[in-house]
Protein backbone atom coordinates (compact mmCIF):
# COMPACT_ATOMS: atom_id res chain seq x y z
CA UNK A 1 0.00 0.00 0.00
CA UNK A 2 1.30 3.42 -0.86
CA UNK A 3 0.03 6.82 -1.91
CA UNK A 4 -0.56 5.46 -5.39
CA UNK A 5 -2.52 2.33 -6.26
CA UNK A 6 -0.77 -0.10 -8.57
CA UNK A 7 -2.08 0.04 -12.14
CA UNK A 8 -4.61 2.72 -11.19
CA UNK A 9 -5.95 5.28 -13.65
CA UNK A 10 -4.31 7.98 -11.53
CA UNK A 11 -0.83 6.58 -12.12
CA UNK A 12 -1.49 6.60 -15.84
CA UNK A 13 -2.74 10.19 -15.93
CA UNK A 14 0.15 11.45 -13.80
CA UNK A 15 2.57 10.29 -16.49
CA UNK A 16 0.64 11.77 -19.41
CA UNK A 17 1.93 15.41 -19.27
CA UNK A 18 5.58 14.37 -19.20
CA UNK A 19 5.00 11.81 -21.95
CA UNK A 20 3.27 14.33 -24.23
CA UNK A 21 6.03 16.87 -23.61
CA UNK A 22 8.80 14.40 -24.50
CA UNK A 23 6.94 13.04 -27.52
CA UNK A 24 6.16 16.47 -28.90
CA UNK A 25 9.58 18.04 -28.36
CA UNK A 26 11.99 15.12 -28.78
CA UNK A 27 10.44 12.19 -30.65
CA UNK A 28 8.30 13.96 -33.25
CA UNK A 29 11.01 16.48 -34.29
CA UNK A 30 13.60 13.72 -34.70
CA UNK A 31 11.20 11.61 -36.78
CA UNK A 32 10.44 14.76 -38.72
CA UNK A 33 14.15 15.12 -39.53
CA UNK A 34 14.08 11.60 -40.96
CA UNK A 35 11.16 12.60 -43.17
CA UNK A 36 12.67 15.93 -44.24
CA UNK A 37 15.93 14.19 -45.19
CA UNK A 38 13.96 12.31 -47.87
CA UNK A 39 12.35 15.38 -49.44
CA UNK A 40 13.17 15.92 -53.08
CA UNK A 41 12.15 18.69 -55.43
CA UNK A 42 12.99 22.37 -55.21
CA UNK A 43 10.65 23.82 -52.62
CA UNK A 44 10.89 23.12 -48.92
CA UNK A 45 7.41 21.80 -48.20
CA UNK A 46 5.70 18.59 -47.01
CA UNK A 47 4.34 18.19 -50.56
CA UNK A 48 7.83 17.31 -51.83
CA UNK A 49 8.31 13.93 -53.51
CA UNK A 50 10.31 11.43 -51.47
CA UNK A 51 13.72 10.36 -52.80
CA UNK A 52 17.06 9.11 -51.57
CA UNK A 53 18.82 11.81 -53.62
CA UNK A 54 19.96 13.75 -50.55
CA UNK A 55 21.68 10.65 -49.21
CA UNK A 56 23.33 9.67 -52.48
CA UNK A 57 24.59 13.24 -52.81
CA UNK A 58 26.07 13.06 -49.31
CA UNK A 59 27.71 9.68 -49.79
CA UNK A 60 29.11 10.68 -53.19
CA UNK A 61 31.25 13.30 -51.45
CA UNK A 62 34.52 11.84 -50.19
CA UNK A 63 35.12 14.76 -47.80
CA UNK A 64 31.87 14.08 -45.95
CA UNK A 65 32.59 10.36 -45.69
CA UNK A 66 36.00 11.19 -44.30
CA UNK A 67 34.28 13.45 -41.78
CA UNK A 68 32.05 10.60 -40.56
CA UNK A 69 35.13 8.42 -40.11
CA UNK A 70 37.04 11.22 -38.34
CA UNK A 71 34.16 11.84 -35.95
CA UNK A 72 33.91 8.17 -35.01
CA UNK A 73 37.65 7.62 -34.54
CA UNK A 74 37.98 10.87 -32.59
CA UNK A 75 35.15 9.74 -30.31
CA UNK A 76 36.57 6.25 -29.81
CA UNK A 77 39.96 7.72 -28.97
CA UNK A 78 38.44 9.99 -26.34
CA UNK A 79 36.43 7.08 -24.92
CA UNK A 80 39.67 5.14 -24.42
CA UNK A 81 41.49 8.06 -22.78
CA UNK A 82 38.62 9.14 -20.51
CA UNK A 83 37.83 5.50 -19.69
CA UNK A 84 41.34 4.71 -18.42
CA UNK A 85 41.89 8.00 -16.56
CA UNK A 86 38.33 7.94 -15.23
CA UNK A 87 38.71 4.41 -13.89
CA UNK A 88 42.02 5.25 -12.24
CA UNK A 89 40.50 8.30 -10.53
CA UNK A 90 37.41 6.36 -9.46
CA UNK A 91 39.55 3.54 -8.05
CA UNK A 92 41.75 5.97 -6.15
CA UNK A 93 38.81 7.87 -4.67
CA UNK A 94 36.88 4.83 -3.48
CA UNK A 95 39.63 2.35 -2.59
CA UNK A 96 42.68 4.39 -1.67
CA UNK A 97 41.28 7.45 0.10
CA UNK A 98 40.50 6.25 3.60
CA UNK A 99 39.05 9.35 5.23
CA UNK A 100 35.49 10.02 4.14
CA UNK A 101 36.01 13.78 4.54
CA UNK A 102 38.85 13.75 2.01
CA UNK A 103 36.75 11.62 -0.31
CA UNK A 104 33.97 14.21 -0.13
CA UNK A 105 36.39 17.08 -0.80
CA UNK A 106 37.83 15.28 -3.84
CA UNK A 107 34.39 14.37 -5.09
CA UNK A 108 33.16 17.97 -4.82
CA UNK A 109 36.32 19.28 -6.50
CA UNK A 110 35.58 17.01 -9.44
CA UNK A 111 31.83 17.51 -9.61
CA UNK A 112 31.48 21.26 -9.02
CA UNK A 113 32.66 22.25 -12.54
CA UNK A 114 29.78 20.17 -13.86
CA UNK A 115 27.37 22.76 -12.54
CA UNK A 116 29.05 25.46 -14.58
CA UNK A 117 28.64 26.07 -18.27
CA UNK A 118 30.41 23.61 -20.58
CA UNK A 119 30.57 26.40 -23.14
CA UNK A 120 32.52 28.65 -20.76
CA UNK A 121 34.78 25.76 -19.82
CA UNK A 122 35.45 25.18 -23.51
CA UNK A 123 36.27 28.87 -24.00
CA UNK A 124 38.56 28.72 -20.96
CA UNK A 125 40.84 26.43 -22.94
CA UNK A 126 41.48 29.09 -25.60
CA UNK A 127 43.96 31.23 -23.58
CA UNK A 128 45.52 27.97 -22.45
CA UNK A 129 46.33 26.47 -25.80
CA UNK A 130 47.28 29.41 -28.05
CA UNK A 131 50.72 30.22 -29.42
CA UNK A 132 51.24 32.63 -26.50
CA UNK A 133 49.12 30.42 -24.29
CA UNK A 134 49.82 29.11 -20.84
CA UNK A 135 51.03 25.69 -21.99
CA UNK A 136 53.48 27.10 -24.49
CA UNK A 137 54.81 29.63 -22.00
CA UNK A 138 55.27 26.88 -19.44
CA UNK A 139 57.04 24.67 -21.98
CA UNK A 140 59.35 27.47 -23.06
CA UNK A 141 60.01 28.52 -19.46
CA UNK A 142 61.12 25.00 -18.55
CA UNK A 143 63.17 24.83 -21.73
CA UNK A 144 61.24 21.92 -23.20
CA UNK A 145 60.90 23.82 -26.47
CA UNK A 146 62.50 26.97 -27.85
CA UNK A 147 59.75 28.12 -30.16
CA UNK A 148 56.05 27.92 -29.28
CA UNK A 149 54.14 24.90 -30.53
CA UNK A 150 51.30 25.94 -32.79
CA UNK A 151 49.68 22.53 -32.72
CA UNK A 152 47.60 23.15 -29.58
CA UNK A 153 44.93 25.69 -30.48
CA UNK A 154 42.82 25.13 -33.58
CA UNK A 155 43.84 21.47 -33.79
CA UNK A 156 42.33 18.04 -33.16
CA UNK A 157 44.82 17.61 -30.32
CA UNK A 158 43.64 20.78 -28.61
CA UNK A 159 40.01 19.74 -29.04
CA UNK A 160 40.82 16.38 -27.47
CA UNK A 161 42.58 18.06 -24.54
CA UNK A 162 39.58 20.26 -23.81
CA UNK A 163 37.09 17.42 -24.23
CA UNK A 164 39.10 15.11 -21.98
CA UNK A 165 38.83 17.69 -19.21
CA UNK A 166 35.11 18.11 -19.86
CA UNK A 167 34.08 14.45 -20.03
CA UNK A 168 36.44 12.31 -17.97
CA UNK A 169 34.24 12.61 -14.89
CA UNK A 170 31.32 11.26 -16.91
CA UNK A 171 33.35 8.08 -17.37
CA UNK A 172 34.41 8.06 -13.71
CA UNK A 173 31.06 8.81 -12.03
CA UNK A 174 29.26 5.51 -12.76
CA UNK A 175 32.43 3.57 -11.87
CA UNK A 176 32.60 5.34 -8.50
CA UNK A 177 28.98 4.35 -7.92
CA UNK A 178 29.67 0.69 -8.77
CA UNK A 179 32.90 0.54 -6.74
CA UNK A 180 31.06 1.88 -3.72
CA UNK A 181 28.47 -0.86 -3.98
CA UNK A 182 31.05 -3.71 -3.84
CA UNK A 183 30.90 -5.32 -0.41
CA UNK A 184 34.37 -5.15 1.22
CA UNK A 185 33.91 -8.75 2.36
CA UNK A 186 34.20 -9.91 -1.25
CA UNK A 187 37.72 -8.55 -1.61
CA UNK A 188 38.64 -9.71 1.89
CA UNK A 189 37.44 -13.22 1.07
CA UNK A 190 39.51 -13.33 -2.10
CA UNK A 191 42.55 -12.01 -0.26
CA UNK A 192 42.15 -14.51 2.59
CA UNK A 193 42.14 -17.23 -0.05
CA UNK A 194 45.55 -15.88 -1.12
CA UNK A 195 44.60 -14.27 -4.42
CA UNK A 196 47.27 -11.74 -5.46
CA UNK A 197 45.98 -8.12 -5.63
CA UNK A 198 46.05 -8.07 -9.40
CA UNK A 199 43.93 -11.22 -9.56
CA UNK A 200 41.48 -9.73 -7.05
CA UNK A 201 41.17 -6.69 -9.26
CA UNK A 202 40.89 -8.63 -12.50
CA UNK A 203 38.51 -11.37 -11.32
CA UNK A 204 36.41 -9.57 -8.68
CA UNK A 205 36.54 -5.77 -8.87
CA UNK A 206 36.63 -5.22 -12.63
CA UNK A 207 33.71 -7.56 -13.51
CA UNK A 208 31.57 -6.02 -10.78
CA UNK A 209 32.24 -2.48 -12.02
CA UNK A 210 31.81 -3.34 -15.69
CA UNK A 211 28.23 -1.95 -15.88
CA UNK A 212 29.57 1.36 -14.54
CA UNK A 213 32.33 1.37 -17.13
CA UNK A 214 29.83 0.74 -19.92
CA UNK A 215 27.44 3.47 -18.75
CA UNK A 216 30.34 5.90 -18.47
CA UNK A 217 31.52 5.03 -21.95
CA UNK A 218 28.01 5.55 -23.32
CA UNK A 219 27.85 8.99 -21.70
CA UNK A 220 31.23 9.98 -23.14
CA UNK A 221 30.32 8.55 -26.54
CA UNK A 222 27.04 10.46 -26.74
CA UNK A 223 28.53 13.71 -25.51
CA UNK A 224 31.62 13.71 -27.70
CA UNK A 225 29.68 12.67 -30.80
CA UNK A 226 27.30 15.60 -30.35
CA UNK A 227 29.80 18.15 -29.03
CA UNK A 228 30.15 20.85 -31.66
CA UNK A 229 30.60 23.76 -29.25
CA UNK A 230 34.06 22.71 -28.05
CA UNK A 231 35.05 21.88 -31.61
CA UNK A 232 33.94 25.36 -32.68
CA UNK A 233 35.60 27.29 -29.83
CA UNK A 234 38.87 25.37 -29.51
CA UNK A 235 39.06 24.06 -33.08
CA UNK A 236 38.21 27.37 -34.73
CA UNK A 237 36.88 27.26 -38.26
CA UNK A 238 39.51 24.80 -39.38
CA UNK A 239 38.02 21.75 -37.79
CA UNK A 240 34.61 20.17 -37.98
CA UNK A 241 32.86 17.04 -36.79
CA UNK A 242 29.50 15.68 -37.90
CA UNK A 243 27.38 17.97 -35.67
CA UNK A 244 29.28 21.02 -36.97
CA UNK A 245 28.24 19.95 -40.45
CA UNK A 246 24.58 20.07 -39.36
CA UNK A 247 25.14 23.63 -38.23
CA UNK A 248 27.01 24.55 -41.40
CA UNK A 249 24.23 23.27 -43.65
CA UNK A 250 21.59 24.90 -41.45
CA UNK A 251 23.29 28.29 -41.67
CA UNK A 252 23.43 27.84 -45.44
CA UNK A 253 19.67 27.17 -45.42
CA UNK A 254 20.32 23.66 -46.75
CA UNK A 255 17.79 22.09 -44.42
CA UNK A 256 17.55 18.79 -46.28
CA UNK A 257 21.31 18.24 -46.28
CA UNK A 258 21.41 19.17 -42.59
CA UNK A 259 18.66 16.60 -41.96
CA UNK A 260 20.67 13.91 -43.74
CA UNK A 261 23.66 14.56 -41.47
CA UNK A 262 21.35 14.65 -38.44
CA UNK A 263 19.89 11.27 -39.36
CA UNK A 264 23.36 9.77 -39.82
CA UNK A 265 24.51 11.18 -36.50
CA UNK A 266 21.43 9.77 -34.77
CA UNK A 267 22.01 6.39 -36.43
CA UNK A 268 25.62 6.24 -35.20
CA UNK A 269 24.47 7.07 -31.68
CA UNK A 270 21.64 4.53 -31.70
CA UNK A 271 24.03 1.78 -32.79
CA UNK A 272 26.35 2.68 -29.94
CA UNK A 273 23.61 2.79 -27.31
CA UNK A 274 21.96 -0.44 -28.45
CA UNK A 275 25.32 -2.21 -28.36
CA UNK A 276 25.87 -0.97 -24.80
CA UNK A 277 22.36 -1.97 -23.69
CA UNK A 278 23.15 -5.53 -24.76
CA UNK A 279 25.84 -5.53 -22.08
CA UNK A 280 24.04 -3.89 -19.14
CA UNK A 281 20.49 -3.33 -18.01
CA UNK A 282 20.37 0.38 -17.16
CA UNK A 283 17.14 0.06 -15.23
CA UNK A 284 18.65 -2.15 -12.55
CA UNK A 285 21.23 0.44 -11.55
CA UNK A 286 19.06 2.73 -9.47
CA UNK A 287 17.49 -0.14 -7.53
CA UNK A 288 18.41 -1.01 -3.97
CA UNK A 289 20.68 -4.01 -3.71
CA UNK B 1 63.39 -8.74 -6.15
CA UNK B 2 59.72 -9.18 -5.35
CA UNK B 3 58.15 -6.30 -3.52
CA UNK B 4 55.83 -7.00 -0.61
CA UNK B 5 52.13 -6.61 -1.45
CA UNK B 6 51.69 -3.83 1.06
CA UNK B 7 54.45 -1.79 -0.52
CA UNK B 8 53.05 -2.45 -3.95
CA UNK B 9 49.57 -1.40 -2.80
CA UNK B 10 51.05 1.81 -1.42
CA UNK B 11 52.90 2.38 -4.66
CA UNK B 12 49.72 1.94 -6.68
CA UNK B 13 48.00 4.32 -4.31
CA UNK B 14 50.67 6.97 -4.86
CA UNK B 15 50.64 6.62 -8.62
CA UNK B 16 46.86 6.84 -8.78
CA UNK B 17 46.87 9.69 -6.29
CA UNK B 18 49.33 11.74 -8.33
CA UNK B 19 47.26 11.05 -11.44
CA UNK B 20 44.09 12.17 -9.67
CA UNK B 21 45.61 15.40 -8.38
CA UNK B 22 47.18 16.10 -11.77
CA UNK B 23 43.84 15.62 -13.46
CA UNK B 24 42.15 17.84 -10.89
CA UNK B 25 44.64 20.58 -11.75
CA UNK B 26 44.05 19.92 -15.45
CA UNK B 27 40.33 20.36 -14.95
CA UNK B 28 40.52 23.48 -12.81
CA UNK B 29 43.47 25.43 -14.25
CA UNK B 30 41.66 26.69 -17.37
CA UNK B 31 38.76 27.96 -15.25
CA UNK B 32 41.15 29.68 -12.84
CA UNK B 33 43.14 31.17 -15.73
CA UNK B 34 39.92 32.51 -17.17
CA UNK B 35 39.14 34.14 -13.84
CA UNK B 36 42.62 35.60 -13.52
CA UNK B 37 42.75 37.00 -17.06
CA UNK B 38 39.38 38.70 -16.62
CA UNK B 39 41.12 41.12 -14.26
CA UNK B 40 43.61 42.25 -16.92
CA UNK B 41 44.26 45.97 -17.43
CA UNK B 42 42.49 48.04 -20.12
CA UNK B 43 45.20 47.24 -22.67
CA UNK B 44 45.27 43.61 -21.59
CA UNK B 45 45.34 40.92 -24.21
CA UNK B 46 43.63 37.57 -24.06
CA UNK B 47 46.62 35.69 -22.69
CA UNK B 48 49.57 36.06 -20.33
CA UNK B 49 51.51 38.17 -19.45
CA UNK B 50 48.72 40.32 -18.03
CA UNK B 51 49.01 44.04 -18.76
CA UNK B 52 48.19 45.36 -15.33
CA UNK B 53 45.38 44.50 -12.98
CA UNK B 54 42.02 46.22 -13.08
CA UNK B 55 38.26 45.85 -13.07
CA UNK B 56 38.18 47.46 -16.52
CA UNK B 57 36.54 44.52 -18.27
CA UNK B 58 33.91 44.19 -15.58
CA UNK B 59 33.14 47.90 -15.92
CA UNK B 60 32.94 47.38 -19.66
CA UNK B 61 30.48 44.60 -19.00
CA UNK B 62 28.39 46.84 -16.80
CA UNK B 63 28.32 49.86 -19.15
CA UNK B 64 28.11 47.75 -22.28
CA UNK B 65 26.82 49.15 -25.55
CA UNK B 66 23.88 47.68 -27.41
CA UNK B 67 26.06 45.29 -29.38
CA UNK B 68 27.52 43.36 -26.49
CA UNK B 69 25.19 44.10 -23.61
CA UNK B 70 25.01 40.95 -21.56
CA UNK B 71 22.45 42.17 -19.04
CA UNK B 72 19.23 41.44 -20.98
CA UNK B 73 20.45 37.93 -22.00
CA UNK B 74 21.43 37.30 -18.38
CA UNK B 75 17.96 38.28 -17.22
CA UNK B 76 16.31 36.11 -19.87
CA UNK B 77 18.47 33.10 -19.05
CA UNK B 78 17.73 33.44 -15.34
CA UNK B 79 13.98 33.72 -15.85
CA UNK B 80 14.01 30.81 -18.28
CA UNK B 81 16.04 28.68 -15.89
CA UNK B 82 13.68 29.45 -13.00
CA UNK B 83 10.66 28.52 -15.12
CA UNK B 84 12.37 25.29 -16.20
CA UNK B 85 13.22 24.44 -12.59
CA UNK B 86 9.59 24.83 -11.47
CA UNK B 87 8.20 22.87 -14.43
CA UNK B 88 10.81 20.14 -13.93
CA UNK B 89 9.91 19.79 -10.26
CA UNK B 90 6.18 19.45 -10.88
CA UNK B 91 6.39 17.14 -13.89
CA UNK B 92 9.16 14.91 -12.56
CA UNK B 93 7.47 14.34 -9.19
CA UNK B 94 4.26 13.47 -11.03
CA UNK B 95 6.06 11.14 -13.43
CA UNK B 96 8.07 9.39 -10.72
CA UNK B 97 4.94 8.94 -8.60
CA UNK B 98 3.27 7.48 -11.69
CA UNK B 99 6.14 5.01 -12.08
CA UNK B 100 5.43 3.74 -8.55
CA UNK B 101 1.92 2.94 -9.77
CA UNK B 102 3.45 0.65 -12.45
CA UNK B 103 0.93 1.81 -15.07
CA UNK B 104 0.75 -0.07 -18.34
CA UNK B 105 3.54 0.96 -20.65
CA UNK B 106 5.72 2.25 -17.80
CA UNK B 107 8.87 0.73 -19.26
CA UNK B 108 8.21 2.43 -22.62
CA UNK B 109 7.69 5.65 -20.67
CA UNK B 110 11.02 5.15 -18.90
CA UNK B 111 12.83 4.75 -22.21
CA UNK B 112 11.04 7.80 -23.59
CA UNK B 113 12.48 9.87 -20.75
CA UNK B 114 15.90 8.31 -21.24
CA UNK B 115 15.72 9.31 -24.89
CA UNK B 116 15.50 12.93 -23.77
CA UNK B 117 18.93 12.59 -22.15
CA UNK B 118 20.49 10.60 -24.95
CA UNK B 119 19.18 12.54 -27.94
CA UNK B 120 21.83 15.14 -28.79
CA UNK B 121 20.79 18.73 -28.18
CA UNK B 122 21.76 19.89 -31.63
CA UNK B 123 19.36 17.39 -33.25
CA UNK B 124 16.48 18.11 -30.87
CA UNK B 125 16.93 21.84 -31.38
CA UNK B 126 17.25 21.55 -35.14
CA UNK B 127 14.28 19.17 -35.47
CA UNK B 128 12.11 21.33 -33.26
CA UNK B 129 13.04 24.45 -35.23
CA UNK B 130 12.05 22.72 -38.48
CA UNK B 131 8.78 21.60 -36.90
CA UNK B 132 7.99 25.15 -35.74
CA UNK B 133 8.83 26.45 -39.21
CA UNK B 134 6.44 24.00 -40.84
CA UNK B 135 3.76 24.88 -38.30
CA UNK B 136 4.43 28.58 -38.81
CA UNK B 137 5.18 29.28 -35.15
CA UNK B 138 7.35 32.29 -34.32
CA UNK B 139 10.53 31.38 -32.37
CA UNK B 140 11.03 33.07 -29.03
CA UNK B 141 13.10 32.50 -25.91
CA UNK B 142 10.08 32.33 -23.61
CA UNK B 143 7.97 29.94 -25.69
CA UNK B 144 9.87 27.59 -28.01
CA UNK B 145 13.13 27.67 -26.06
CA UNK B 146 11.23 26.97 -22.86
CA UNK B 147 9.54 23.91 -24.40
CA UNK B 148 12.84 22.51 -25.65
CA UNK B 149 14.74 23.22 -22.41
CA UNK B 150 12.20 21.37 -20.29
CA UNK B 151 12.55 18.32 -22.54
CA UNK B 152 16.23 18.38 -21.53
CA UNK B 153 15.87 19.12 -17.80
CA UNK B 154 12.81 16.94 -17.13
CA UNK B 155 14.53 13.53 -17.62
CA UNK B 156 17.26 14.48 -15.14
CA UNK B 157 14.67 15.51 -12.56
CA UNK B 158 12.73 12.33 -13.29
CA UNK B 159 15.77 10.07 -12.75
CA UNK B 160 16.55 11.94 -9.52
CA UNK B 161 13.02 11.36 -8.26
CA UNK B 162 13.10 7.69 -9.33
CA UNK B 163 16.29 7.19 -7.32
CA UNK B 164 14.66 8.94 -4.34
CA UNK B 165 11.55 6.76 -4.53
CA UNK B 166 13.70 3.61 -4.93
CA UNK B 167 15.08 4.24 -1.47
CA UNK B 168 11.79 5.44 -0.05
CA UNK B 169 10.29 3.43 2.81
CA UNK B 170 6.62 3.17 1.85
CA UNK B 171 5.73 1.63 5.23
CA UNK B 172 5.62 5.19 6.53
CA UNK B 173 2.90 5.96 4.01
CA UNK B 174 1.12 2.75 4.97
CA UNK B 175 1.05 3.86 8.59
CA UNK B 176 -0.61 7.15 7.65
CA UNK B 177 -3.09 5.43 5.34
CA UNK B 178 -4.12 2.83 7.91
CA UNK B 179 -4.66 5.64 10.39
CA UNK B 180 -7.29 6.96 8.00
CA UNK B 181 -5.52 9.70 6.07
CA UNK B 182 -6.55 10.03 2.45
CA UNK B 183 -3.98 9.37 -0.29
CA UNK B 184 -3.74 13.08 -1.12
CA UNK B 185 -3.26 14.07 2.51
CA UNK B 186 -0.67 11.34 3.03
CA UNK B 187 1.24 12.48 -0.01
CA UNK B 188 1.13 16.12 1.06
CA UNK B 189 1.89 15.63 4.75
CA UNK B 190 4.11 12.51 4.78
CA UNK B 191 5.61 11.74 1.38
CA UNK B 192 6.41 15.24 0.16
CA UNK B 193 8.39 16.39 3.22
CA UNK B 194 10.43 13.17 3.08
CA UNK B 195 11.33 13.49 -0.59
CA UNK B 196 11.93 17.26 -0.38
CA UNK B 197 15.75 17.04 -0.68
CA UNK B 198 15.28 15.09 -3.91
CA UNK B 199 12.76 17.65 -5.12
CA UNK B 200 15.27 20.44 -4.52
CA UNK B 201 17.89 18.40 -6.37
CA UNK B 202 15.53 18.02 -9.33
CA UNK B 203 14.94 21.78 -9.29
CA UNK B 204 18.67 22.44 -9.20
CA UNK B 205 19.13 20.22 -12.24
CA UNK B 206 16.33 22.10 -13.96
CA UNK B 207 17.86 25.48 -13.23
CA UNK B 208 21.48 24.85 -14.06
CA UNK B 209 20.93 22.67 -17.13
CA UNK B 210 18.65 25.28 -18.65
CA UNK B 211 20.84 28.21 -17.61
CA UNK B 212 23.90 26.73 -19.33
CA UNK B 213 22.17 25.19 -22.34
CA UNK B 214 23.59 26.20 -25.70
CA UNK B 215 22.81 23.68 -28.51
CA UNK B 216 19.06 23.47 -27.83
CA UNK B 217 18.78 27.26 -27.64
CA UNK B 218 20.76 27.88 -30.79
CA UNK B 219 18.02 26.94 -33.25
CA UNK B 220 14.94 27.76 -31.20
CA UNK B 221 15.49 31.17 -29.66
CA UNK B 222 14.71 33.81 -32.23
CA UNK B 223 15.96 37.42 -32.02
CA UNK B 224 16.16 37.86 -28.21
CA UNK B 225 19.14 35.77 -27.19
CA UNK B 226 19.86 33.85 -24.01
CA UNK B 227 23.20 34.23 -22.23
CA UNK B 228 25.16 31.30 -23.79
CA UNK B 229 24.08 32.48 -27.24
CA UNK B 230 25.21 36.03 -26.49
CA UNK B 231 28.57 34.76 -25.21
CA UNK B 232 29.10 32.63 -28.31
CA UNK B 233 28.07 35.54 -30.54
CA UNK B 234 30.62 37.79 -28.87
CA UNK B 235 33.29 35.09 -29.22
CA UNK B 236 32.59 34.92 -32.96
CA UNK B 237 33.02 38.69 -33.30
CA UNK B 238 36.09 39.21 -31.16
CA UNK B 239 37.90 37.50 -28.32
CA UNK B 240 38.40 40.10 -25.58
CA UNK B 241 38.90 39.78 -21.83
CA UNK B 242 35.26 40.87 -21.63
CA UNK B 243 34.30 37.30 -22.51
CA UNK B 244 36.48 36.12 -19.66
CA UNK B 245 34.70 38.57 -17.38
CA UNK B 246 31.24 37.33 -18.34
CA UNK B 247 32.48 33.71 -18.13
CA UNK B 248 33.84 34.29 -14.65
CA UNK B 249 30.65 36.04 -13.58
CA UNK B 250 28.33 33.23 -14.70
CA UNK B 251 30.65 30.57 -13.26
CA UNK B 252 30.61 32.30 -9.88
CA UNK B 253 26.85 32.65 -10.23
CA UNK B 254 26.47 28.90 -10.86
CA UNK B 255 28.78 28.03 -7.98
CA UNK B 256 26.80 30.21 -5.58
CA UNK B 257 23.56 28.50 -6.69
CA UNK B 258 25.08 25.04 -6.08
CA UNK B 259 26.48 26.15 -2.73
CA UNK B 260 23.12 27.51 -1.58
CA UNK B 261 21.28 24.34 -2.57
CA UNK B 262 23.78 21.92 -1.05
CA UNK B 263 23.85 23.85 2.19
CA UNK B 264 20.04 23.84 2.21
CA UNK B 265 20.09 20.06 1.70
CA UNK B 266 22.70 19.65 4.39
CA UNK B 267 20.76 21.74 6.88
CA UNK B 268 17.61 19.78 6.07
CA UNK B 269 19.32 16.42 6.54
CA UNK B 270 20.76 17.63 9.82
CA UNK B 271 17.41 18.74 11.12
CA UNK B 272 15.68 15.46 10.14
CA UNK B 273 18.42 13.28 11.62
CA UNK B 274 18.25 15.39 14.76
CA UNK B 275 14.55 14.66 15.02
CA UNK B 276 15.15 10.92 14.68
CA UNK B 277 17.57 10.66 17.59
Amino acid sequence: MSTIRVRSAASYWLAVPAAIWMLGVVVVPILLLGWVSLWGGRSFSPASPLTFDNYTKFFANKTYLQLVLTTVTHTVGLMAVTGVIGYAIAYFMTMKVRHSAWRLVLFLAFVVPFWTSALIRGIAWVPFLGVNGVINQALMFTGATHSPIEAFLYSRFGISMAQASLYTMMAAGPVIYMLNSIAPQLREAAMTLKAPPLVVFWRIVLPLTLPGVVIGQVLVFLNVMADFATVATVGGNKHAMLPNLVLLFYEGSQHRAASVVAVLLMACMLIGVVAAMKVVDIRRLGAER
Amino acid sequence: MRLGWKLRSNLVGWVLGILTVAFLAYQWLPILTLGLLSFAGPTGGTTFPMNGVSFHWYEELWQASVMNDFKPPLLRSSLLAAACALTTIVLSVMAAQAMRGKFRGNSAFFYLMLLGIMAPGILVGFGFAIMMRLLGVELSWNTTTFLVHVSWTLPFGFLTMLAVFNRFDSRIEEAALTLGASRITTFRRITLPLILPGVIGAGLFGFSLSYDEYPRSMFTTGPDQTLPLAVMGQLDRQLTPEIYAIGTTTTVFSLIAVLLCTSALWAMRRSTSYRKT
